[in-house]
Parts: C-alpha cells; structure tokens; sequence
C-alpha cells in the first residue's frame, strides 16, 4: 500500500528534521522545502497529500504560498496545516480565510498534530475501499 | 444653523477660536477683549452646544470660549462633552461670579483654565489663550509618546515571544523524539529525566504567552467573549484539570457550590483561565495535607454579583504585600513555594485581575499568614427576567402578545475556532439587524459553545406576525457570504407563542414566570442543561 505524502516547509533545518523523524515513525512519506519559491515547486513535483507550512518564510512568506497553492488547480484541494511560532491572536483567522485547513502555534502538541493530521487526510484508496 | 463669523482682527497666521456663549452682551465683550489684547485669532461665535459640537466636528478650533450654562446644556455636564467631543482641543472656561468653584472643578476635569466674566482685561484673556494652547500641545505631545512607548513595547513583546518560540520548540521536538523513542531505546530513567526538561519547556511556554497577555492586557487589548454559563460547571471543570496536580502534592482540592445558583455572564474560557491560575497559586503555596477549597456563593447584600473564592491553608500572605500582588511582575521575596517549583513571571494575578475587570467583576485577596488565603472574584449574573422585562412589558402591563423564536446554526464539525468564532459574530450582527431593538430582543448565547449555537430571540408581535420576523431572519442568515459554503449545513427558525394564559400576581412576578417559561424552553433545545431565573428559588431543570 503506498504511504501517504506530506511536505514540510519550514526554514528552520533542525525542525524539519525532527519532524521528519516523527512522520517517518508514524509511517508518512516526507518531502521538504525551506522556502517559499522551493514550497511551491517541491509541491509541484511531489503531490503531496498534505502540506505543513511555516509563515515566517525567506522567498515568499507562508500567506503567499498559501495563494499559490490556491491557484493552481492540482494543489488547490491539499490540506494545509499552519505551524507558525506567530501569535494566533494575529495570524490564525487570516490564514484559515486563506484557505489553510488548521493553525497550530510553535510548539505544537505532537499528539495533537498528528491527531489533525490524520482527519485531514484524504482518505487512502484503501480506506475508500472498506468503506 | 451655521457658525456666524465676527470680524477677524488680522488677515494672516490667524488662530481660530470658538466662542460658544448664549449671552450676546457677553459674547461682544470677550470679542472687545480680544482686540484689545491684540491677540491674533479669529472668532466664530455659536450660541448652543450642539452648533458647538457640529462646528468642531466640520473643522477643530485651535481653542473653545466655552460658557458652561447654553440653553442646551448646563454645568459640567457642558464641559463634559466638549471635552468628550475633542479631547485634543484646549478649552477655556467663561465662568460667572457665582459659580466659580465649578469652573475650579472643570480645570480639574481636563479644561486648560478659566476666566471669570467681566473680571478680565484683554492682556489676561490674551495670555490665558495662549497658555491654553501651550499646555494642551505639550499634552498632546506627552500622550503620543506614551502611546508610541506602548506600541513599541508591545512590537518588542511580539517580537521577542516569537523569536523565543522558535528555539524552544526545537529543544521541544527533539526532546520528544528521544522521549517518544523515535531516536532509539531509552530507560525509564532517562524518560524520567526527559519529563523533567519537558516541564521546563511548559513552564517556558507558559511565560511566552503570559508576557503577551500581560502586554494586551497593558493596551487594552484583551478580549472577552461572555455568554450566559453555569458558574458552578466551570468551577467542576477547573477543579477537575487541577486535581492531578493537587495530588502530586498532597494537597487536598474540592469544589462546593451553593444550591441554586443563578447564571452569570462571562468567557467560559477566561473565567476558566483565572480559576486554574488561582488554584495553580494555592497548590504552589500550600504544604502536604493541607487542602483547598474553590467555592461559588451568592451574598445577600450583593444579589448582582455572583462570588467565587479559592480558599487555601498555605503560608498566607502578609498584610504589608497584599495590595501589591496583583501589580505586574510582583513576586514576593522570600515567599518560597516548595523547592524547584517557579514563582513564574509574576503576571498570572495581573492578567487575572484585568480579566475580571473586563467581566464587570472584582478580584481581592484575604489573608492570615500562617493559615492561609483566600482569593474572591465576583461575575454579573445574568438575569433572564431584568433582560425581559423592558421588552414584553409596556405601560405596567404585559404586552397583547410576544413569542419566543429558536434560530438553530448547525455548523460543520471541523470549522475551525477562529472561523466559528467569525461565524457566531457575524449571526448576532445579523439577527440584531432582523429586530426591532426597543421591541424585540436577542438573548446573548447561552451555556458552553458547541457545534451548533441557538440563538433565542422575544420578539413582541403574535405567532401570525412573526412568520414576516422567522422569514426575515432566515434570509439574512444564509446571506451570510461563506455560510451556506463554509460553515452552516442548516439555519432553522421557528415560533414559539409565550403569550401566557393563567397569569396572576404582580407584574414583576409575570415577568418572572415569562423569564422562567423562556428558560425552560430554552433548556429544551439544549438537552436538559441547567438555566436559572434570577431569584435563588425558580430553578428550572429538566
């Protein structure tokens, strides 16, 4: 069964890779970017099913990946999930207006993380197929 | 009726100046006055507050003459309102001999100075308006560098909380790698020693987020969102989330709550908020075996308020400390909590307190050192049949007919917090919009936000007539853009006849049997959860 693909981006390389460890041991393909220009491409590329993205990015903040990813009609319909160390308070309704699925603040409750992660999901075919 | 212009004395460079007087023989006189002081402004001359306050709002005055009795206002209440008006703008008092002291009063209200009729020379009216107009500049420039102060602290706040975040949550995450065992096997001591450094990552983030409370808190900015909740729930709750801690301690933790206490009206979440940090407080200062109790009264001299209090039998606070500790940053030295335990930033009962104040409520500590304290806060309780009462009573009397109508918004199990949030906003504007606001009256939201929300509005007008009122309400709702797309699967609004049939007594008490038919109505649409009238003894239940 092929493991479902989430793209991390964030310029912080530390944090990807420990990222990347957790979803690796929770049995996710990874791909990641650490700027705004490579989130796009990398998006492009890869299809991932699901995106999480920095806002405080260099070459295109998160809000403008955001728009990107929103127009262009093959990522529209990712899922992504917001991991910013901004305040909520100024940040979270703006980016869910733009189309991001759930805000997290740095640092996130990994259960939680995971646990959104998992609803937001498109379903595998093999879901769909027991269902 | 617009401003009649005086003759200007000089043509360039010129200061205008309001005149409002009523009293044209005094009117030309100040205006004498001017000319011989040379001084070079020109006057416009209004003779009523209103035409004051509509010329100031066409085009500020560089300074307000301002008589305070105008047959349109009188007394304080006149210098009230300019100053109200146009805060920036100087204002110098004309004040008759008789009522000197309230011209003394109106100085110590804002107003830059003040004259005495007929007692001044054209030199001193000359050089009361420009010393006017010094102090008020000097003051206007000392508040915008407060407010820049303020914004600046606060970007640095803002700033520094997120730079901060960024290294903690990478101490954070590979903390948790290790912890989780991703990184590898690991013993239970190393686990053990892992849950130490993740405390300190909480504590961390905890401090994060109280400077940025504390720094809103400073500028006004924080907010409250009160519906109407059961007290006595949130108590249950709080008391709950603490008990593990308690535990850990040895401290004993209970709640107890009067029988029959009525609703207030408050933010679930920050009411929840300040109760955690009270009790977070008491455990910290509380040795093994002692105990806290959190308690939710009502007390008879107060019947607006409702009282909660968080009692516990630590060390105490001494009276010489007990006014400071609610300032920002204060930490008491030498008040030790038990080893290794933080004493924080200091900000939790400041944030506190501010959050109170916003509810409308008070925050106190009492104390006896050695044997413990006791922190109260009150909350308004909310009062069904005082909200009712103007709506569905008219001359003395119950109105011929009012109903009550359910507007059900089911929204998607996933909207996001803030999005609801908006979304929830959005109806009550709507639905105020829908209503006749001297006749009809939206209830605010009742009990703890959920999926979906109800909203209960009394509208004064029979079960034929409202169908124009339920038609109205559903359009505008699912008007709303993102509504039917985003959030809401389902907008309902449905009638109900309040009109009651077999009512006796006075009408206070036929209010009272409204409210209480209303709450039980309500309670219905809610699935059995408690709402109360006001008065201890109706409690409706189901």
């Amino acid at each position: 069964m092929p493991k479902q693909k989430i793209l991390v981006v964030d310029d912080d390389a530390n944090l990807v890779q420990a990222l990347r460890l957790r979803l690796l041991a929770n049995n996710y393909d990874i791909a990641v970017a650490c700027d705004g220009y490579a989130a796009v491409a990398t998006a492009q590329k890869e299809r991932p099913d699901l995106i999480i993205l920095d806002l405080g990015l260099p070459a295109g903040d998160g809000f403008v990946v955001l728009d990107r990813l929103r127009h262009r009609a093959n990522l529209a319909g990712v899922p992504v999930i917001i991991l910013s160390a901004r305040d909520p308070e100024s940040s979270e309704e703006r980016a869910l207006l733009a189309g991001a699925t759930a805000y997290f603040q740095k640092p996130a409750d990994n259960d939680e993380l995971l646990q959104v992660i998992r609803v937001s999901l498109p379903p595998t075919e093999a879901q769909q197929a027991m269902a | 009726m617009t401003p009649t212009q005086l003759q200007p004395h000089t043509q360039t460079s010129q200061k205008q100046i309001l005149l409002v007087e009523d009293n044209p023989g005094d009117a030309d006189l100040v205006c004498l006055r001017l000319v011989e002081g040379r001084s070079d402004v020109k006057v416009y001359t209004v003779n009523r507050l209103a035409d004051a306050l509509a010329s100031m709002s066409n085009h500020e005055p560089a300074l307000v003459l301002l008589d305070l009795n105008l047959p349109d206002s009188h007394g304080a209440e006149t210098f009230r309102k300019v100053l109200k008006h146009a805060p920036n703008v100087p204002i110098v008092v004309l004040s008759g001999q008789e009522d000197e002291a309230l011209a003394i009063n109106a100085v110590h209200h804002g107003v830059q100075d003040y004259l005495v009729k007929g007692a001044f020379s054209g030199k001193q009216l000359e050089r009361s308006i420009r010393y006017a107009m010094e102090r008020q500049a000097l003051l206007s420039a000392l508040e915008l560098t407060r407010q820049e102060q303020i914004e600046f602290k606060n970007r640095l706040l803002s700033h520094v909380s997120h730079e901060l975040r960024t290294p903690l949550t990478c101490v954070h995450q590979y903390i948790s790698l290790v912890a989780d065992g991703i990184s590898g096997p690991t013993t239970t001591e190393q686990r053990d020693h892992l849950k130490v450094a993740m405390k300190g990552v909480s504590q961390l983030q905890a401090m994060i987020r109280d400077l940025l409370e504390a720094s809103r808190a400073e500028s006004g900015k924080l907010r409250v969102e009160p519906r109407c909740i059961d007290i006595g729930e949130l108590v249950e709750q709080a008391v709950a989330m603490m008990k593990p801690a308690a535990l850990v301690k040895g401290v004993g933790l209970g709640a107890g709550i009067d029988a029959g206490i009525p609703l207030v009206f408050a933010d679930p979440d920050r009411v929840l908020e300040v109760l955690i940090n009270l009790i977070d407080n008491a455990i910290k200062f509380t040795p093994a075996d002692g105990a806290i109790l959190v308690n939710a009264r009502m007390v008879e001299t107060d019947p607006d308020m409702v009282y909660v209090a968080v009692s516990d039998t630590g060390c105490g606070i001494s009276a010489d400390v007990r006014p400071l500790i609610f300032d920002r940053l204060y930490q008491e030295p030498g008040r030790e909590s038990d080893s290794g335990s933080r004493m924080g930033l200091g900000l939790g009962l400041f944030i506190s307190q501010e959050l109170i104040r916003l509810h409308n409520g008070r925050i106190w500590v009492a104390s006896e050192p050695g044997l413990g304290s006791v922190f109260t806060f009150t909350l308004p309780t909310f009062s069904l049949a005082r909200q009712l009462s103007p709506v569905i009573t008219h001359k003395e009397q119950l109105r011929p007919a009012f109903v009550l109508v359910r507007v059900g918004v089911s929204l998607q199990a996933n909207t996001p917090h803030a999005r609801r949030r908006e979304l929830v906003q959005q109806c009550r504007e709507t639905l105020r919009r829908c209503v006749y606001l001297d006749k009809d009256l939206v209830l605010p939201p009742m009990g703890p936000s959920a999926a979906g929300e109800a909203y209960f509005v009394v509208a004064s007008t029979d079960m034929e007539h409202s169908v124009i009122l339920t038609n109205r309400i559903r359009e505008q709702l699912v008007g709303i853009p993102g509504m039917s797309a985003k959030g809401a699967l389902n907008v309902t609004a449905a009638p109900v006849d309040l009109l009651p049939a077999d009512l006796t007594g006075s009408l206070t008490e036929q209010v009272e049997a409204v409210a209480g038919r209303v709450s039980s109505i309500i309670l219905q649409g809610q699935g059995g959860k408690a709402i109360y009238a006001r008065n201890g003894e109706s409690r409706y239940v189901h």
